[in-house]
């Protein structure tokens, strides 16, 4: 009898799924977004029960007028897009050249790309802490000094002659060497898909590797393009783990090297101001999934998941 | 138009040898068949012959031109692989197209060629398709129109109809001829199948193990084969081979096959007592031999051997009989139905001789 399966088995098995994303996923986001509405402070949870928009208000408020608020938002813009667009384009550069490598070659490759993903976060970032030290022992400093370039050492991410572009420079830098290996994993493995008879075929009918790339390889992986991108944009979004410990380490400058994210982790666990922290959340949530579908409107997702009409 | 010559043309692919001192011509505007077993380095001949490999010695030239160290978009070849390797985010018409956009040919030149060559080959209402909505038979027709509207100078055929249902390979197999003798373009086409090589080519150069075989008309390499491996690589069944041993009486050699003596001809007689053979493989082919209840008169090539297994095909049937333990088989017609102890005659001009060691044929030694 051809039919529906009976959901007791299906529901079943689902089970242990569903009921973990309730209890990691679904429950702290409805409590995020209620705490939003309350004034919690300090963990003082006799206040749950006061709703209100006051939070909002006030986040507004501080957007419009408070300067390190401002730093906040205008880093978490530039950090974002330009991580972004260095993970995806850095990824997909990367992943053609070891296309068009040897094996031997593009193994060892992959696997130096990989490193800094590989790396603990605490141990990477101390890495570029050193990088970066604003004495003469560190190594951009020592580096820089013995070439003749600099005269006295600098703090890199904090001195206000180069802020904001030296802080937004180090977050780029530092994000970006982690993350264009995944944009490099998932096209490589795309591209290495293709059947190689195309890249013949190319080839003999005289296309150069760039005319191959662009009108054989790269609308061939679109769809890998689209899903490393959306899935880059959001991760950014809400990563803070490096920039936390950057900024408490004292290689960034606080508000300039501050992202949206981190500055709603310090405002709930450091200012103790959870009932606000809730709200800057919520509208990061809102600002994630709004731009998550904006970026499958314009990558044209629909279009790419039209079933082919085709007779057989 | 071009005559292709290889010569001493030689490829490694780190240790092993793939194409061994390899010398071929094949000539202007005639239809050449590759033919051997995969892993034969057939398909790597042809890819030295497009460029996409460099020979590791030897020279290749296109008429006069070498073009040993040229790119493959220098050569102005087409080339159809087995897969079709269409680009699937392309239309029909894109991907044929693709050539002469690379050229940087005018869109209007581009239009009227794809449109000749789609009519040619019968796909014009196929253009706006992708190539997923295409049948293997379809798809074909577009990777040939690919290769063809560039109007190259060779056309490559990598087993191009192995993909297709068998009653569609005999269709294409037939268009295809027909289209290369229309353009009289040289075509080189690789296969593993040894009917889709008789049935097309203008010469058959067999390859095994990155060397040639033999080279010539179908009918010659089919009825005159250099050496053992090319007597059981061609024909449906192919050849039957049989060791036999070879015993002077009164000076003149004669063989013993599967218990029977057999008194070859002065020719064969004569190449025996020169190599100085004990031991020769007697070969014939399964339609040249009858079958008959008694000896025959005569100096054919008989024996005796029992019937294991008739297979009715129709038109004919395949008789599978056993002769001193090994296995022969017999072509005979639909309504004879052998059964038990019979002879196998072979008449004398039908029987081939080879020399067991070198697998070479006596009329070749």
């Amino acid at each position: 009898m051809p039919g529906r399966p009976r959901p007791g088995p299906a529901f079943f098995f689902l089970l242990p799924a569903l009921a973990l994303i309730l209890v990691f996923y679904v429950v702290p986001l409805i409590l995020s977004v209620y705490i939003g509405f309350t004034p919690l402070r300090d963990w003082n949870l006799q206040r749950l029960g006061e709703l209100s928009l006051d939070n909002y208000r006030r986040l507004y408020h501080l957007v419009l007028h408070d300067p390190d608020l401002r730093k906040v938002v205008q880093t978490t813009i530039v950090f974002t897009s330009v991580t972004l667009a260095v993970n995806v384009l850095g990824g997909l550069v990367l992943a053609l050249a070891m296309f068009f490598m040897d094996e031997w070659l593009s193994l060892p490759y992959r696997l130096l790309w990989l490193l800094p993903r590989m790396t603990p976060v605490a141990v990477y970032s101390l890495l570029w802490y050193y990088f970066f030290l604003p004495g003469r022992e560190g190594i951009l400093n020592s580096w820089l000094m013995s070439l003749g370039l600099i005269d006295e050492p600098r703090a890199w991410g904090k001195d206000p002659e180069l802020l904001p572009y030296s802080a937004w420079a180090i977050l780029v830098l530092v994000n970006g060497f982690v993350g264009v290996s995944f944009g490099m994993i998932v096209f490589y493995s795309a591209l290495k898909s293709i059947p190689r008879e195309q890249v013949i075929a190319a080839r003999i009918d005289g296309a150069s590797t760039l005319q191959l790339a662009r009108h054989v390889l790269i609308p061939q992986i679109r769809w890998h393009i689209v899903y490393v991108t959306v899935w880059q944009l959001l991760s950014l979004l809400t990563t803070f783990a490096h920039i936390f410990l950057l900024v408490e380490w004292g290689t960034l400058d606080r508000a300039w090297g501050s992202n949206w994210a981190l500055y709603v982790f310090n405002t709930a666990f450091l200012t103790q101001d959870q009932g606000f922290a809730a709200a800057a959340a919520t509208v990061l949530v809102a600002v994630g999934v709004v731009l998550g579908l904006l970026a499958l409107r314009l990558m044209r997702f629909r279009e790419m998941m039209v079933e082919p009409k085709g007779e057989l | 138009m071009v005559e292709v010559r290889l010569e001493g043309v030689s490829k490694r692919f780190g240790r092993v040898v793939a194409v061994d001192n390899v010398s071929i011509v094949f000539e202007d505007g005639r239809f050449t068949v590759l033919l051997g077993p995969s892993g034969s380095g057939k398909s790597t001949i042809l890819y030295l012959v497009a460029g996409v490999y460099k020979p590791s010695s030897g020279r290749i030239f296109f008429g006069d031109r070498d073009v040993t160290n040229l790119p493959p978009k220098e050569r102005n070849v087409g080339l159809v692989f087995q897969n079709y390797a269409l680009y699937p985010h392309m239309t029909v018409y894109e991907n044929i197209a693709f050539p002469l956009r690379l050229r940087g040919e005018d869109e209007a030149a581009i239009d009227r060629k794809v449109h000749e060559v789609a009519r040619l080959l019968h796909i014009e209402e196929l253009l706006d398709r992708r190539p997923g909505q295409l049948s293997g038979g379809q798809q074909q027709r577009v990777a040939l129109a690919r290769a063809l509207v560039k109007e190259p100078d060779v056309l490559l055929l990598d087993e191009p109809l192995s993909n297709l249902d068998a009653l569609l390979r005999l269709t294409i197999r037939g268009e295809l001829k027909k289209l290369q003798q229309k353009l009289g373009i040289t075509a080189i086409h690789v296969t593993h199948d040894q009917a889709e090589a008789m049935s097309m080519a203008d010469k058959i150069v067999v390859i095994d193990r990155g060397r040639v075989q033999q080279e010539g008309p179908p009918l010659e390499v089919y009825e005159r084969p250099r050496n053992l491996f090319v007597a059981t690589f061609i024909g449906s069944p192919p050849a039957n081979t049989l060791p036999a041993t070879v015993e002077h009486r009164d000076g003149y050699p004669l063989i013993r096959v599967a218990g029977s003596l057999y008194r070859p001809g002065e020719r064969h007689a004569a190449k025996i007592r020169e190599a100085g053979l004990d031991r020769v493989v007697v070969a014939f082919r399964p339609e040249h031999a009858r079958l008959a209840e008694h000896p025959p008169e005569g100096e054919d090539l008989a024996f005796e051997a029992e019937v294991y297994l008739v297979e009715p095909l129709g038109r004919e049937n395949i008789v599978t009989l056993e002769a001193a333990g090994m296995p022969v088989k017999v072509v005979t017609p639909p309504e004879e139905r052998p059964s038990g102890r019979l002879y196998v005659v072979v008449p004398r001009e039908r029987v081939l001789l080879f020399e067991p060691e070198t697998g070479l044929s006596l009329d070749h030694l």
